[in-house]
This record gives structure tokens, sequence and C-alpha cells, in this order.
């Protein structure tokens, strides 16, 4: 049985623009009886081989098989075919197959156009032998239409500048500059404040692996900065962005930081000491104080003290000390750099509770977490714990500060809105503490008061079971019932009375004198306003910045070239934080690695001979800087004309159909393809297939 | 035999054209008279689009979008907001609205996919050609155009 | 037979959503990849879901632009229907002696028409549908499989020879046997995957036996559009449920069972299903028994709130025992914690146990990666490299490194293939003479 029927005729050939004449190849395939068991393709290939342009009609018991490519092969090679239309399986299982196959031949892969025939054919027409090879004739004739208009297409090729930026100095900006160093790709990290390490190094023990905090945190920083792709720029902000995929260039401000490197570690301690200003240490959350030329932390990345400028008075006492190094005026520079991509990684904030909240603001027993981490590690290796003066018997720990709001019973934020998210962290973050408090210190009650205990990581149900081993005492309450906390009356053991309806215990109202109450505050965003403007990104309505889609690009923003890492996302502990720094890595060496960056063909593009510079498409266009007008100069006139910026576009086509002059079409899927097909869809079938 | 009525398919390649594979995958059947072109977005057709192919004797429109799933920033909202559009138009050409409609179907609907067709089958078989419908609209088309020198 | 070899960068060992990200990440950036599955289709367990929180999104939709990416990545060998069975050391890279187990189908031939499907007299479970569908002894794996091509299960093979007969490009070959591929890689992830606890592990909630109360991964197929019934039915009688319970923490946090861990997904795959019984069902009511909603990803709070204002009802509670009645409804006694622990006894028409993740595969005697307590992949430094294991070279993504939910697993998958390529590119400086021009190394502080 012969496995191919070759029909050919001569006819008269229409012509491309270009002159080239358009030779048709059109591949009918069995799928082994897939489709020609129930569409007739010979009669299909007959049918298809008299109409204009088609050069080569054939069918295959397999075209997906090495045969069948090697046929298709020699018709490019030997009979100057142009166009191939094969009529096979669904695009998504051998469309990339037969794209490869036409390229070997030395043709264009996008002068390939794929017909589904069988799960949109043969496998849904029952025994309708009739009908199924009539739709196939449209189907084929249709795709025969397209490939008259098909044009040679190349990838979109961008340079890729193989730099990145990292904005934020925390530990997932940091984890990022690592890994996009250790691949080989430039790295210039910025950081806003004037030491390096973000939230982490104001946290003490982690979870779960008991590890410090600050030490874990500065071998990190330390290879960071060992490392020779990495820039480290603190006291630096991001001022001006403007360009695209791997080629943004990127304004960045810096401030001075008022002591030199050079400046001797002794006299700086002398200089920090002879220095008059008290200001709240933001480092211990406002527990201690610092002056205005200060170092974040003992030990903290860089050493060097820096001025802070906001407060320092320029009384010039630190002068007197060692006039050498310290410079009093804040000379702010900007300087642009030219970066592939960028990535977020500006944190988050503590949630602040609001002037009252649980007595916050109003007692002074009542502070929050992180506070309380502060104050721990403040309190050295003392026996007991004091606070305010007094010493701390009974704490209350209060869960979902700030996070799990619900409107209607909690207040909202300033900006209108409620924290309706769970801020992931707190909970074993709590019970954390909570057992170090009841190991640390015997003598002190600890009372948990929860609505739902969430140690959902790898490790953190332990702490869970370990603080009820350590007589931690829980109550829970609904989220319409929140716990009050109320001053204690006169006389009482404790200064403040957290009261709570307990539902372990059937809803019984339940007064818990303490010394202390701990609010396990959530986490926010840091407030990136000008940021979020200036890259044209933008936040969920939980104000954490939004990917593209959780699955399937998690660490991509819109914009092409931005990406996120760490809690700017959303809230995350450590491991997370790193995880998704990573992630975020890979996807910028995924876009800079090889220096290029190759994007699909498929995007809009103007012909300036039609476009009447109308801006209707930059109107309705959803990508930033995809579309935009600019001015060119014709004949001695000034006029508008739209340009597409391809790293940008999407090829959605919503410029295509907005544009009053059909000026603009997205390549390999224009309109005028699209009505050709439909012209052959609806189109009288030739004389010879009339009662097929 | 009485010509079947044809019905075009825009079907995106993140929805309803997976959605039709979906389909063939369970070999389930509906009318041959049903022709599906892949499209990106249907934000790409214009209302004019619609409006020659009802014109070229395509009877039925079935958009399949990809709705809320769509990987295509404000895509389907625009999609929709022309094919509101195309509605009056239609309806001043004395062409049945039904004959257009906008779904989304996703990847795996194989179930409001075959229904989909073949209510639109069924009303087009009600509804007759729109070649029909178009000749007897109440207000003329005029038939002949000026050709301007 | 003579052993194939493949000579690759990174050796991604399983086909599911963290190993098939992992391998696009490397794949993406340059690095030639060796995917290898055990089972005939990539996809893994997420193929087999119905929808994905809290987007709900269709996951064929989320996944098989994925599986189709690997499937036609230029960078990536995918190695379905394969085992990696030693893997030895060689100058800093890994040599792995993968089996390709018989398919009894010639891979290069078939076009996944299934006729060979259709011929087979041989009904089998369907483990795709948790073993309530049925199969043939040859077929493609499932609809969406990657690739499409048939697979013969031999042991259950009537050797009738139908499927020989009606195949129409004579792909199927009985004569096939075991072959050796060699695998030498610079790099190895592991993305070995999660196993549900076993329906019958629990005695107190009826030991797998009461036939309507099932597992959360059966209602997944139940919802599924591509689901073994089409619509959802208690298997017991094909009665359509009325009220329908959930157990929360059924197999986790559970010491009884040795799994004292949270499993992470639960509490949202519970919430997204009763979500998707409501609309499949709009009269069923559903509660779902809980000890505490742990609903802590990112927008998944807010889902949790839209189930309970859509009238879910959500009921904290230890369950202690499920039993039957005459009429097999299964009978739920349940210790109502808000209500001082009063013991009470429901009835429902069907119960669905919320089971939890267990370690599915042990890498230490192959691979000698060690794993911890809790028998997951063992990560020495959890918070700064959650995706580095004990063994240089050999990361972990996904739930192989413990419970998490697809996005995590996503974001896991990303990171350790960071970490992949980190460690080939310091491999290949390490060996070679050192080329780099020497660029100025700039550390400004201001």
């Amino acid at each position: 049985m012969p496995e191919t029927s070759e029909i050919r005729r001569q006819k008269d050939s229409q012509s491309n623009p270009q002159g080239e004449e358009i030779r048709i190849g059109v591949y009918t395939c069995h799928c082994g009886g897939n489709i020609s068991d129930v569409v007739r393709c010979e009669k299909v290939a007959k049918v298809l081989s008299e109409m204009p342009n088609v050069v080569v009609s054939r069918t295959h018991m397999a075209m997906c098989s090495d045969a069948g490519q090697a046929m298709v092969e020699e018709d490019i090679r030997e009979r100057g075919v142009n166009r191939v239309v094969i009529g096979a399986c669904a695009p998504s299982l051998h469309e990339q197959t037969f794209r490869r196959t036409v390229a070997r031949a030395g043709l264009n892969p996008y002068l390939y156009y794929h017909v589904c025939l069988r799960e949109q054919d043969s496998w849904v027409s029952g025994g309708d032998c009739e009908g199924a090879t009539e739709k196939a004739i449209r189907l084929m004739a249709a795709g025969i239409a397209k490939a008259r208009h098909l044009k040679a297409l190349d990838p979109i090729r961008l340079d890729a500048k193989q730099r990145a930026l990292v904005i934020g100095g925390g530990v997932a900006g940091l984890r990022s500059a690592w890994d996009i160093a250790r691949r080989g790709i430039q790295v210039t990290l910025i950081e806003k404040s004037p030491f390096l390490g973000g939230r982490m190094a104001q946290l003490e023990t982690t979870f779960p692996a008991g590890e410090t905090a600050r030490e874990l945190l500065h071998d990190l920083i330390e290879r960071v900065l060992a490392h020779p792709n990495v820039t480290v720029h603190t006291r630096a902000e991001l001022v001006g962005v403007r360009g695209y995929v791997g080629d943004f260039h990127v304004q960045i401000r810096r401030q001075s930081r008022g002591v030199s490197d050079d400046f001797a570690q002794a006299q700086a301690e002398a200089a920090i000491a002879a220095c008059p200003v008290e200001v709240p240490d933001e480092f211990n959350y406002g527990l201690t104080t610092r002056k205005a030329i200060y170092r974040a932390y003992p030990g903290c990345t860089p050493a060097t003290p820096a001025i802070d400028w906001e407060n320092c008075t320029l009384c010039g006492k630190c002068l007197q000390v060692n006039g050498q190094g310290i410079d009093l005026e804040n000379k702010p520079e900007t300087f642009e750099i030219n970066v592939g991509a960028v990535v977020v990684a500006t944190g988050f904030r503590p949630y602040e509770p609001r002037q009252g909240e649980y007595g916050y603001g109003e007692f002074p027993e009542v502070v929050t977490l992180p506070q309380l981490i502060r104050l721990l590690a403040l309190a050295g290796e003392s026996e007991g714990l004091e606070w305010n003066g007094h010493p701390v018997r009974n704490i209350a720990m209060i869960h979902c500060v700030g996070s799990r709001q619900i409107e209607g019973i909690h207040e909202p934020q300033p900006d209108g809105q409620v924290n309706d998210y769970c801020s992931r962290v707190c909970c074993t973050a709590t019970l954390h503490l909570a057992n170090e408090l009841r190991g640390r210190f015997p003598n002190v009650n600890v009372f948990d008061v929860y609505q739902d205990i969430r140690t959902y990581g790898r490790g953190h149900e332990d702490y869970y079971t370990q603080a009820s081993a350590n007589m931690v005492r829980f109550l829970r309450f609904h989220a319409e019932e929140p716990p009050e906390v109320v001053p204690a009356p006169d006389g009482d053991s404790c200064p403040v009375l957290v009261k709570i309806k307990d539902y372990l215990t059937w809803g019984e109202e339940i007064e818990v004198p303490v010394d202390l109450v701990v609010l396990a505050v959530g986490i926010m965003p840091r407030p990136i306003d000008d940021l979020i403007k200036m890259l044209k990104i933008s936040p969920g309505t939980d104000r954490f910045l939004l990917e593209v889609h959780p699955k399937l690009r998690p660490v991509e923003t819109a914009v092409p070239g931005i990406v996120l890492a760490g809690t700017a996302q959303g809230p995350m502990n450590i491991q997370e934080s790193c995880a998704a720094a990573s992630a975020a890595a890979a996807k910028v060496a995924v876009l800079l690695g090889q220096g290029l960056v190759e994007l699909e063909p498929f995007v809009a593009r103007v012909d300036p001979e039609r476009c009447r510079g109308s801006g209707q498409c930059v109107e309705v266009c959803c990508y930033e800087d995809a579309i935009s007008l600019q001015t060119f100069s014709v004949n001695g006139r000034e006029v508008q004309r739209a340009v597409v910026t391809p790293a940008n576009c999407t090829g959605c086509g919503a410029c295509v159909s907005a544009c009053p002059n059909r000026a603009i079409d997205v390549q390999g899927w224009t309109l005028e393809q699209y009505e050709a097909m439909v012209d052959a869809i609806a189109a009288d079938l030739p004389a010879s297939e009339v009662g097929v | 035999m009485a010509e079947k009525p044809k019905i075009l398919i825009l079907a995106t390649l993140s929805g309803g054209y997976a959605g039709a594979n979906s389909v063939g995958q369970l070999r389930k059947d509906y009318p041959t008279n049903t022709y599906i072109l892949p499209v990106l977005c249907p934000c790409l057709f214009p209302e004019d689009f619609y409006l020659r192919a009802f014109e070229r004797g395509i009877d039925g429109i079935l958009v399949m979008y990809s709705g809320t799933d769509s990987p295509y920033k404000g895509g389907p909202e625009r999609a929709a907001e022309i094919i509101n559009r195309v509605y009056p138009m239609m309806k001043e050409r004395g062409i049945d609205t039904r004959r257009l409609r906008l779904v989304a179907i996703c990847t795996v609907c194989t179930g409001p996919f075959l229904k989909e067709v073949n209510e639109m089958n069924d009303l087009l078989q009600e509804l007759g050609p729109v070649r029909r419908e178009r000749s007897s609209t109440a207000t003329p088309q005029p038939q002949t155009v000026q050709s301007r020198e | 037979m003579a052993s194939d070899k493949l000579r690759v960068d990174a050796l991604v060992v399983g086909g599911g959503i963290a190993g098939m990200q992992s391998a696009l990440d490397l794949a993406d950036q340059g690095y030639q990849v060796a995917l290898v599955e055990k089972e005939a289709s990539i996809g893994g367990k997420m193929i087999a879901l119905s929808k994905v929180f809290p987007t709900l999104d269709c996951c064929s939709c989320i996944t098989t632009p994925k599986m189709s990416a690997v499937a036609h990545h230029r960078n990536i060998h995918l190695l379905t229907y394969c085992e990696v069975q030693s893997i030895r050391e060689n100058g800093g890279g890994f040599v792995a002696q993968v089996l390709k187990k018989p398919r009894y189908v010639n891979e290069d031939l078939c076009t996944g028409c299934r006729q060979c499907e259709y011929a087979c007299p041989i009904d089998l479970p369907d483990p795709f549908d948790r073993g309530y569908g049925a199969h043939r002894a040859i077929r493609v794996p499932f609809s969406t499989a990657v690739p499409q091509i048939a697979v013969l299960d031999i042991e259950n093979c009537l050797l009738c020879g139908k499927c020989e007969q009606v195949c129409p490009v004579s792909a199927v070959d009985f004569t096939q046997t075991p072959q050796q591929l060699e695998i030498e890689a610079g790099s190895i992830v592991l993305a070995t995957g999660y196993e549900v606890t076993p329906r019958d592990a629990k005695k107190e909630y009826g030991g797998g036996k009461l036939p309507n109360v099932i597992d959360a991964l059966f209602m997944e197929r139940l919802l599924a559009p591509t689901g073994p019934y089409g619509h959802v039915l208690r298997p017991g009688d094909g009665k359509e449920p009325e009220s329908i319970a959930y157990v929360q923490c059924a197999g986790s946090r559970d010491q009884t069972l040795g799994v004292p861990y949270c499993s992470r997904v639960c509490c949202m795959y519970a919430i997204k299903q009763a979500m998707l019984i409501s609309g499949a069902l709009p009269l069923a009511d559903v509660t779902i028994y809980y000890m505490d909603i742990r609903t802590f990803g990112k927008g998944y709070e807010q889902f949790y709130q839209n189930a309970k204002a859509m009238g879910i009802e959500f009921v904290k509670g230890k369950v202690a025992r499920i039993t039957e009645d005459e009429n097999q409804n299964p009978i739920v006694r349940v210790e109502l914690i808000d209500e001082g622990s009063r013991v009470v006894e429901r009835t429902h028409d069907l119960v669905v146990l919320s089971v939890g993740m267990l370690p599915r595969y042990n890498p230490q005697p192959l691979y000698g990666v060690p794993v911890a307590d809790d028998g997951f992949v063992e990560v020495p430094s959890p918070n700064i490299s959650p995706c580095v294991t004990d063994r240089p070279g050999i990361f972990v993504t996904g739930t192989a490194a413990g419970p998490m939910d697809i996005v995590d697993s996503i974001m896991t998958a990303g990171a350790a293939a960071s970490e992949a390529a980190a460690y080939l590119r310091a491999r290949k400086s390490a060996s070679s003479v050192s080329t780099t021009t020497g660029k100025e190394r700039e550390l400004v502080y201001a």
C-alpha cells in the first residue's frame, strides 16, 4: 500500500508583495487511522491540491514519524516549498516538532501552520465521515489561507546587560545577590539604611534550628561582600528608572556616611560617646536610645559608624575627638547604572498597633513581640525579668494583632483597609519566645491568647507541643470577641488585666492579671509608594507586591525583568524568604545568564505608513511602556506615530482592535490572516467537492 | 439537503482551544460544522471583524476565551466590551444577536464546551442561514456601493 | 544490551510540579537537564487535582503548560518510566545508572491514539482515580499525560494480542526488555515528592473499610471535570451526598501515627473542596471538623473567610471515631471544643479524610542524602539554604523536604535550580584555569 499520495499540478500562483512566489506544501496526516478512519484524507488532499499556491498536497500514515518529517524536508529542499501546512493531531503535541522540521530544511520556522484534525475533527465527529471530511477541507483551506499571509519571523532578541540591581539589604536581598553573583552575573545591591541585615538582624535565636540570627546573617553578608561580582551601596535609594528588561537605566542616590572607612574603631567609640544627641533606637524598637553618630548594633556591617543626618545638630563634638575622617556635610550623589533586571527585596515592617489597641500606647505594660525580642536580648543573663522597674511574673501574649482583621470588627488602618491576611510567622515566633521565657524565667507564667495556632512549618509544631509541656496556658478567643486589656483595680497584684471569653472553657469570661502584655503583631509591607511608581509594578489588595501568577510566574511582576524576593511580596519567615530570593535569582539568571533575552515574536507591530498617531492603541494597552506615541519628522513635518517596545508587549492584540486605521497587527496572528481564514471557511467548496 | 450552518469558534490557546482538545480526548461528538481557530486573546478582533464574518456567510460565532484565567491583563474585559458594541450593530443590520456569544471555557471544561456548541447549533438550525436574515432585514442596507472617482 | 549514555549538567529526579519547575528553571538558563520520572507520565500529584487554591484556577490549566514546556524544551531530556538504580561520584559530579522500564510500546512509533486501549479486554483499578475508576492493561496513563504514549501493564496482561492487532503503527512490542541508561550529571536535584496517609492508617476512622469514608485526593478526582463519575457521588451506593464532613488532621499532628507535624495543605484543600462542592451540589451541607485552621499563605485567610461567608460550617473539634449506620452513613464522634468539649455523634452521607503528607522516598541508600526524624530529606541549614542537602552537589526541592503546597514547592524549585546552577559554575571554574578577566572588585560603602 502506498504510504503517500502525491498530487501536484502547475497552476497560476500568487506571489507575496516581496515578489517571492508562494509555494505551499500541504500534508494531511492519517495518524495511523485516527484521522483517516473518519476523515477521507485522500479526498482532502485532492481538493487542497487544487487550491491556489498549493504546489504539493500529500498524505502520510504518521507525519510525526521520521519518514513523514523527511518528506516535508525533501519538498522544501527539492520542490521549493516555502510555506508548510500540516493537518494532524493537536498543535500542543507536534507544532514544535514540525517547526523544527521546516527549520532543519532551511525554512523559517514561522512559515509553518498546524491544523488540528484529530482532537478537533476526527475524534469528535462520530461516524459522520462526510461532515468530518468537509470540516477537514475547510480547516485545511483556512490553514492554507493563513499560510499565504505568513511572514518569516525571528524571535525577539534583546541584548541583556549582565548586571542585576537588588533593592534591599535584608536577608532576601542578600541571599538573592549572592545567588546571582555565584551564577556569574554582576550585582549591585542598594540598601537604604547605613547598615546591612534588615529585620533579621533584630532577631536573636531563630526557629526551627535554633541558630543565632545575626551569626547566620553575618555569614551570609561576608559571603556576599567577598564575592567579586557584588557591589554594595548602603544609604542608597533608587530615584529613577528607564528602559526595559535587559537594559534598564537606574538612577541611584547615595547619601554620605559622614564617617570614612579608615576611621579607627577606638576613635569611633569615643566619637559616639561624645555625641550629645539621644534619639530612640529603631534597632531596639525604641526601647533604648542611640546617638546621632551611631552603629546599628555591635558587630554590624559595615562596622564604620554613620551620621544620622536627620538628628545630627552639627554641634561638632564628634569632630573634637578626631576631626580626621568625619565630615559633617551630607553630600548626596546621584549616579546611573545599567542593569538587565531588578530584584525588589524591600522587606516588611512590623504592624504598629494603633493608640489604645489592646492598651498599646496607653499602658506601659503593653509591648509588641519584636520589642519583647529586644527586651529579652537586653536583659542579658539576668535572673529575673523586669519591665518598667517591676518584676514580671505573668505575661499574656496575644496573637493576630494587625493580622486576620475582619471588616466591621476591627478598626481600619489609616488607609481605610484592614489587614485581612495571616502574617504567617507570628504563631511560631510567639511560641518560640514563650518557650524561651519559660526556660529562662521558670517563675514567669505565660498565657497564650490565640484564635488558631498556625505552627505549620517543618519543625514548628514542636514549639507548640513544647509550649504545652512547658505549662504555657492557652486561651482561645473568637475573632468577633477579641480580648480586652484593662487596668487592674487598685491594690491588685498586677497592673493590667486581660479579659477574654475563652472557648477552651466553654466561652467562660476569664480575667488574667498580668505584668506584661505582648502583642504578636503582624507583618506589613514597607511603604514604598515611590518605588512602586518608578518601577511601574503594582501592589495587591493586601498592599504587598503582586506577582503575575502565584504558580505560573510566582516571583515575576507584570513588568518584564522586575522580580520579587522576600517579604515585599507577602509575609514569609526567613526560610521562605531565602527560598523566594533564590527563586528570584534563578529568574534573573534565566533572563540575563546568556547575555541575550529571547522572546517569541508574537508581538504588536505598527505599520508607520498607516499609523495616523491617534493614540487609541496607547489608551487601551494594559502593559507599561509596551506602546507609546513618539514624534517623527515626515517630509519636514512633525508627526506622532505609535511605537511598540517588543520587550514589554505580550501580543494580546488590544491595540489591534483599537486602531482606527488598521495600522497595527500582532505578528504571526494578523487580522488579515484571520479574515483570510474566515473567508476560506465560509467559501463554497470547489465544484469537484460537491456531494462529498 | 439543506446547507449546514457554519459556526466559527475563536478559541484562546490558554482556554477554549485546549478545552476543545480535551473534548477530543474524551471522544465526545459534536456537530462537524464547527470551525475552531486558535487565538491568543479575542481582544484582537475589532467590531467589524465579526460583522464581516457574518457578511461572508458565517452563521454563528462562539468566542471561547479564558475569562479570569486569561494570561493577558485587561484582554478579556476588552474583548467583552467590543462584543457588547457589536450587538447593536448586528441589530442594525438585522442579524440576530444570539448568533454571537462570548463564553469562558477552560482547558478541561468539556461539558460547557459541548453545551455551548450544541446550543449554538440548535439555535442556528432554528434561525436559518445568516444570509437569509440579512436579506430580509427591515432596514435594507444599500445594495450597491458607489465607486468614488 | 549495550547501555546508552547521556551527559548533562543536572539530573532532576521526579517529574511532579517541583521537579518540572526545577528542570525548567535550569534548562531556561541554558543548562542541559535530564528529568527522570518513574511513572509513565510527568505531572506528579498535581495533575490529578481539580482546582488549585486560592485562585481556583483549573489545575490542568496550570500544570499542562509546564508539562508541555518540559517535553518540548531543547535542553531537557525527558525520561519517563525510568528509575535511578545507583549513583556514584565522579570527579565532583555524579554518574547515575538508570533503568528504563519496558512499556511494551515503541515510543518512537506510538501516536497516542488509544486504539490499543479500546481493544484491550482487561480492566484494572486506575491509580490516577485513586483506584475508583478503571483503566485497561494497555493505556495512555491519562488524558493530559505527557508523553502521550501508551504503556502496557505486563503483569495484568493476558497476552491476547488484540492491542498488537489494532495498533495502526505497529508500536506494540511484547519483546521489549528493561534497558540500562547511564547519566553523567554535574549535580542532582531530588524532587521525589510525597505520599498521602494511607486510607486504612487510622483504625478509629474505619481503617479504610467504610465505603463512604474517602480521602481528599479521591474527592479531587470526584470534583475534576475528567473524574471517574463526572459528578460528586458517594462511592458506597452512588448516592448524591447531602451532608458532607471533612475530618482535618486525619494523619497529621497525630502522635499515635508517628506523624507529629502539620501537613500544611489540608486546611486549604478542604476549604477549597468545600467551596467546589457548594458549587457542584448547592443544596449539600458541608462541615469541616478542625483543630486549628491554618490558612497562612498569600490570599489564604481571605479564602477561609469567604468559605465561612458561603455557609460552610467550621466546627472546632477533634474527631475521635468514625463508624457507620445500617445505611452505610458515616457517624462522626466528635468532641466539640467550643462547647466545653461536649462529645456528640453526627451522621453524614459522606466523610472526607483530610489526609496528610508522608515522605515517599528515602534517598539515603542510593544518594547518601540523610533524612531527618520526620522521614523527609534533612536540610542542615534550613533558614539560609533551604534546598541544600548534606551531600554537596545534591539539592532538594518540593515535598521531598517536607510538606508544602504548590506555591511553596514552586518557590523551592526555583531556589534548588539556583543552588544547582551556582554549584555547576563553581565546579566548572574550579576544574578549569581561571579565565576571569580580573574584573575590578568594587566595594562601596557610603
